[in-house]
């Protein structure tokens, strides 16, 4: 690339003075570099396509049947459907977006991307975009397999402002990932832990499979701090215009105003967090300490 | 005995015989006592990984938030259809629940033994090429995480009792039924667990979500938290064919004699096939040891086939990225 090409410099401090158009292709590189991976590694294992297509669906299909025994309402097993499809965002955030660096301490690699001359949020941003490929196919896919199989009907009246929330929900959600990325740079089997930890009661206080307004306030402080409970309660009630679900929470649009604000809150504290606990780690010698 | 002694003394037992031919009887080793120490060794570590890694507060509140997640999600759902009026389905899915999670943890057990040591620690080849017996070190590596996965169960299944309003009479339990339904769970549970680690010694490491994934598929079929009557025909046989219906059908039946079942009722295959409105005790553990037998035969031989594939092509070393 033309903006790295070697230009001769008088001192390695002004060769290290990067212009706006190097640091802006090292960014681009970095976030497709490692979005790459992701995006490829879904065709070239096969195995996916079972274990984390079918099976999910399956699991989602379980709660349907729940509901199918308690004869619930049709609008439930649409509900249940899209929280399955929503789950793969979850997973993905915390399985790969939040122990990523912890994943890549393990295997030796973390030394290496902060040896490198690149920016270890576009790293996470790639991460972030590669993730969000990864998992909308297998989203996209119960989906669609879970509508047909259990003939769901959604009711959608606001195009546009479902498919807002649905990119807000996404970006808060991932925005929260790198959050927790960075807290678990500085942490050894904790991260492994703490990951399981989030799945199960995350998705109790998210109302992952029931309208989270019958949380009361548990839900209330679930909606102003999980982008998975705000997300899904809106688009819950976006999906279903005009079913009688329990009431509570925020309409739409201002559920939409807690997404654009938690993701620019979890974005800032994201890059503050890096660079705070990239500091610490460096100073306690935790980025290449492995398998503690 | 001075330290060159011991060494010298040391070199003659490892050395040859003096009449320099192969004594079998050394690599034999000591049998049962030898089997035994390699799963207590693995038993131990399994447990140094699996609970030195916080403070006990930490670590109690990780392993039962888990299981009691599972069984209020259900809980709620089922307020929210049925307004508290059916309490006869909350002790269902929360003794449903409760053992799942047990089965989730005895499942990830084993199969993330084969991970962690293959791909985080790298030490799979080391212990394989060990005087111990690989499945007995993963048995024992699988030991600490079927304890947590027990004492998650046992708790949700008292915070049923004391919280959501369970109700529940000591008086009333099968206790011998339920031993036994216990036991020979425990044995096919740990089957299925084999079947999975021979699987994901085939596989790459983001085999990580398989377990979870695995049970999730049997979650469908066995009769967990609702009954397999609301399931179509064939998923039905297939909920008979697997122990974990047999299973749950066999605690909460000890727990709760008389209560919901999962296989029979209106409309279930098993009605159809038995005439009988729902099977009763004896048949559930009889039922329970016959499909936990062919899943404990067949996930040897799985097991015992994948692991000759995996020294045949090199995979015990193989460490994957993702």
């Amino acid at each position: 690339m033309a903006a790295f090409v070697y230009r001769p410099t008088a001192s390695p401090q002004e060769a290290a003075n990067w212009s706006p158009r190097q640091v802006l292709e090292t960014d681009l590189r970095t976030i497709g570099g490692r979005a790459y991976p992701r995006v490829t590694g879904m065709m070239r294992e096969k195995s996916w396509l079972f274990f984390e297509i079918l099976l999910p669906f399956l699991a989602t299909s379980a709660f349907v049947f729940v509901y199918r025994a308690l004869e619930a309402p049709p609008e439930y097993i649409g509900f249940v459907v899209l929280g399955g499809a929503m789950t793969a965002f979850w997973l993905n955030v915390i399985w790969m977006m939040a122990s990523q660096l912890y994943w890549e301490k393990s295997q030796g690699n973390l030394e290496l991307y902060f040896a490198a001359p690149m920016s270890i949020t576009m790293v996470l941003f790639g991460m972030a975009l590669g993730g969000i490929v990864m998992s909308s196919t297998r989203a996209v896919v119960v989906l669609i397999v879970a509508t047909t199989v259990f003939g769901v009907t959604f009711s959608v009246e606001q195009w546009g402002l479902l498919i807002a929330v649905f990119v807000l929900t996404l970006a808060a959600l991932y925005g929260f990932g790198m959050v927790l990325a960075s807290l678990f740079l500085m942490w050894g089997r904790e991260a492994f832990h703490m990951t399981q930890l989030f799945t199960e009661p995350v998705y109790f206080v998210s109302g992952l499979n029931f309208p989270v307004a019958r949380l009361g306030f548990v839900g209330a402080l679930a909606i102003g701090t999980i982008p998975l409970a705000v997300g899904l309660d809106a688009m819950r009630q976006l999906a279903f215009a005009g079913v009688e679900f329990p009431v509570g929470t925020p309409p739409p649009e201002v559920e939409v105003l807690i997404l654009v604000a938690m993701t620019v809150v979890f974005l800032a504290i994201a890059r503050w967090t890096l660079a705070v606990l990239e500091r610490m780690a460096r100073r306690e010698g935790r980025l290449s300490v492995r398998w503690q | 005995m001075t330290a060159r002694g011991a060494a010298a003394e040391l070199a003659d037992e490892l050395g040859s015989p003096e009449w320099g031919g192969f004594e079998p009887g050394r690599v034999r080793g000591n049998g049962f006592a030898d089997t035994w120490r390699s799963f207590v060794t693995a038993a131990r570590l399994g447990w140094a990984m699996e609970a030195n890694w916080t403070d006990p507060v930490l670590f109690f509140i990780y392993s039962v938030a888990k299981p009691v997640s599972s069984a209020l999600i259900l809980v709620v759902m089922l307020d929210i259809i049925t307004g508290g009026n059916r309490p006869e389905y909350k002790g269902f899915v929360v003794v449903g629940t409760a053992l799942w999670s047990f089965v989730v943890a005895g499942i990830a057990g084993l199969a993330w033994s084969v991970l962690d040591d293959r791909e985080r620690y790298r030490m799979l080849k080391y212990v394989y090429v060990s005087p111990s017996d690989f499945l007995v070190v993963l048995l024992g590596r699988g030991v600490a995480r079927v304890l947590v996965g027990g004492a998650g169960a046992l708790i949700t299944i008292a915070v049923g009792i004391v919280f959501l309003g369970v109700t529940f009479d000591p008086l009333a339990v099968d206790w011998p039924s339920l031993a036994v339904a216990l036991l020979a769970g425990l044995g096919a549970i740990v089957a299925v667990a084999i079947l999975l680690a021979a699987i994901i010694l085939q596989t790459r490491q983001d085999s990580w979500s398989y377990p979870e994934a695995l049970a999730g598929a049997l979650f469908l079929v066995s009769g967990a938290v609702f009954p397999l009557t609301v399931l179509p025909g064939p998923l039905q046989a297939v909920g008979l064919l697997t122990p974990m219906t047999w299973w749950i059908e066999g605690v909460r039946d000890a727990l709760f004699p008389g209560g919901l079942s999962a296989v029979g009722g209106e409309g279930s295959l098993w009605l159809a096939l038995t005439g009988s409105a729902r099977p009763d005790q004896l048949t559930t553990l009889v039922a329970l040891l016959a499909t936990g037998t062919l899943v404990t035969l067949a996930a040897t031989a799985v097991f015992r086939a994948s692991e000759g594939r995996a020294k045949d092509r090199g995979l015990l070393d193989q460490t994957t990225g993702s």
